[in-house]
């Protein structure tokens, strides 16, 4: 009688929640402050996820949550959304940003440079298991090249537009103001442009890699060559009600611009961004992306299908209430069924009796 | 006079948790809903804190029209004490200051996941119905841009075949609950998924339900006195649920929507399931007097 009790659902569901508290204990300003400084790369996925650039809040959920990703970010959605929307900020364009990080796979040098800065990519994933033996792991000191590499970088796609090798980008005619706001208005299909890049820069890490990498295999049309991938800082300007624009800080971006040689006579872009710095999401989501249009209605790279199904609160959510009580419906079906089986042992039933 | 005498302290949630704006949309959409019965209405949804497919739809519209003097009456599959129909109760209560009760008679706002209660509901009574899947069509087109078409065009031949297939192949119409239904003649809904015992009580009835998928981002209604009529076959009548000749182990009652409880040792015994009629069914036979309500069937007859 635990599940469906009586006159104990109230205190059954209290006691739970204490059980699952009990296992994280005492949530103190040291441990959220600790879990930001140890975990950048977590707090990085769930602010992309959350929509919501606060270092701060996406630690604390993750204290809050015990490192469960999905609740952590419900708990920063749910709290996004009550807050208001005070401005749009200036819109950012690639070559304004604070680069730390720039490569791209399709030529070997770029204007510019490749720039590595900092990534994993080349270590050798070895644990350090002396840490677990008492010995403190300490990485190496980076040394500073001789000439520092400029902060500012130019756009590769802009050189290719240049060169007649991509189509320029069409001028957007919609009011700064008046961008569609995906967390104000329903996703409807076809999608606003805004749309889709806000859909994919909130989609699951997870997910949107299941479904870019079944096209990267080949359930897509379009295999991605990586034009550009840049991590960088960009300034968020917003404007004075005085009419000064000034900057009310910096937030960790992450893009990525890919591209395919199957076009009619130029290249074809896909792209994504989102806040915070996550390569895999954001190559995956640009491949998405550079695989959607035309792409066959309910395949993995059609953008109802993929918009809809890398939604991580409510892909997560719908999974997770499968475990609430079903009774109800699951007796109709039965009833349904027995029916059936009732039907199928009488012999030959009157005509009179046939009904459904 | 300064400026903070014109403004309200800071906050950390507004009233009813939901901010003005989200209220300001649900308010319009739930208006055109009414306007166009069963026909689904697209909305922001916003996030709220229980998780999505746990009854969010159903929540941001219960906490839109709750007031403090609301009464609100929580179910889920019939049952108030429920785990989840407890913890929205207790959220709706903590964030509104509205009263909870469990009996339909007293409640101003019933929120139900899968059930009607058995006791007829009043004009000045809203049923708001959690949905998971507001799509009728989507067995027959998984695709909702497709499927909004289909609508537009009345084009529900699909479904019709759905069920013609079903009669052909195990002899009876097999849909379980959530059967598809006609609205005032023109738009299919797929309505929640109560069960089929529960669709004819949606017909010409004297209250407004609200249906509000918040996963899926639809909400739709049936508003008082409007018809709801399941797709049925001229000489294939539909068909509820064989529940009428039941009787509640617990209550004694006769006639409703039952749990089934498989026993030890072979064969089921049955509960009524909705709750507080059994509740109060129980009470009765101990010498009180609580009121019941007329109900919608009577002997296991829908009264018309």
């Amino acid at each position: 009688m635990a599940y469906v009790a009586t006159r104990g659902g109230e205190r059954a569901i209290e006691q739970a929640e204490r059980m699952y508290r009990a296992q994280t204990g005492r949530i103190t300003p040291s441990r959220v402050k600790e879990i930001g400084a140890a975990l950048p790369a977590l707090v990085d996925r769930v602010m992309g996820e959350a929509s919501l650039y606060a270092p701060d809040l996406a630690a604390l959920a993750l204290a809050q949550s015990g490192g469960d990703l999905y609740e952590a970010l419900l708990l920063l959605r749910a709290w996004r959304t009550t807050q208001p929307r005070l401005q749009v900020a200036e819109p950012v364009a690639a070559d304004e940003g604070f680069t730390h990080r720039r490569i791209s796979a399709a030529f070997k040098d770029i204007p510019g440079g490749q720039i590595l800065g900092p990534t994993l990519d080349y270590a050798h994933r070895l644990l350090a298991t002396q840490v677990l033996e008492g010995e403190a792991y300490k990485p190496a000191a980076v040394t500073p090249a001789a000439t520092p590499a400029p902060a500012r970088h130019p756009s590769l796609a802009a050189w290719q537009v240049a060169q007649g090798l991509v189509e320029p980008p069409m001028a957007d005619p919609v009011d700064r103001d008046a961008i569609p706001d995906l967390t104000r208005e329903p996703l409807l299909f076809p999608a606003k442009r805004a749309h889709t890049l806000q859909s994919l820069a909130r989609a699951d890490t997870g997910g949107t890699l299941a479904l870019g990498y079944s096209a990267m295999r080949g359930y897509g049309t379009a295999h991605p060559t990586v034009n550009e991938l840049r991590l960088s800082e960009v300034e968020v300007r917003v404007r004075h009600p005085r009419g000064v624009t000034f900057s009310a800080g910096r937030v960790k971006t992450s893009q990525a611009e890919v591209v395919t040689t199957k076009g009619k006579d130029r290249l074809r872009l896909g792209f994504a961004a989102t806040l915070g710095w996550n390569e895999v999401k954001v190559i995956s989501a640009a491949t998405l992306d550079l695989n959607s249009p035309g792409a066959p209605k309910n395949s993995p790279v059609n953008e109802e299908f993929f918009l809809y199904h890398t939604e991580p609160v409510e892909s997560s959510g719908f999974c997770i209430h499968f475990k609430l009580p079903h009774y109800v419906t699951f007796q109709s079906s039965l009833d349904a069924l027995r029916g059936a089986q009732a039907k199928k042992e009488a012999p030959t039933p009157a005509k009179t009796e046939e009904t459904a | 006079m300064t400026l903070a005498s014109l403004t309200r302290p800071w906050r950390a949630f507004s009233y009813g948790f939901l901010d003005a704006s989200a209220k300001r949309e649900m308010r319009r959409k739930m208006i055109k809903a009414v306007a166009v019965p069963g026909c689904q209405m697209p909305y922001a949804s916003r996030e709220v804190p229980i998780a999505r497919g746990w009854g969010t739809g159903g929540l941001q519209v219960t906490l839109t029209l709750v007031n403090p003097k609301s009464v609100v009456k929580v179910i889920d599959q019939g049952a108030d004490d429920s785990v989840n129909a407890a913890s929205i109760r207790r959220f709706l209560t903590r964030v509104s200051g509205a009263g909870a009760t469990n009996d339909t008679l007293a409640a101003s706002l019933i929120q139900s996941r899968h059930r009607i209660p058995e006791e007829k509901l009043r004009a000045d009574q809203i049923l708001i119905l959690q949905v998971p899947n507001p799509e009728p069509l989507r067995p027959v087109e998984p695709n909702m841009s497709a499927a909004r078409q289909m609508h537009a065009d009345a084009d529900y031949g699909r479904l019709w075949l759905t069920l013609y297939e079903q009669i052909v192949r195990s002899g009876r119409v097999m849909q379980g609950a959530s059967y598809p239904s006609m609205v005032n003649g023109r738009h299919v809904m797929s309505p929640s998924p109560i069960p089929r015992w529960d669709v004819p009580k949606l017909h010409m009835a004297d209250h407004l339900t609200i249906l509000s998928a918040g996963r899926e981002k639809r909400i739709f209604a049936v508003p008082p006195h409007t018809r709801v009529e399941p797709l049925v076959f001229d000489d294939v009548p539909y068909r509820v649920e064989d529940h009428a000749g039941l009787t509640c182990a617990r209550s004694g009652l006769t006639g409703y929507f039952m749990n089934e409880i498989p026993q030890d040792g072979g064969g089921s015994a049955h509960e009524v399931s909705d709750s507080e009629l059994g509740v109060k069914a129980i009470r009765r036979a101990e010498g009180e007097d609580p009121e019941i309500g007329a109900t919608w069937y009577v002997d296991g007859e829908m009264q018309r």
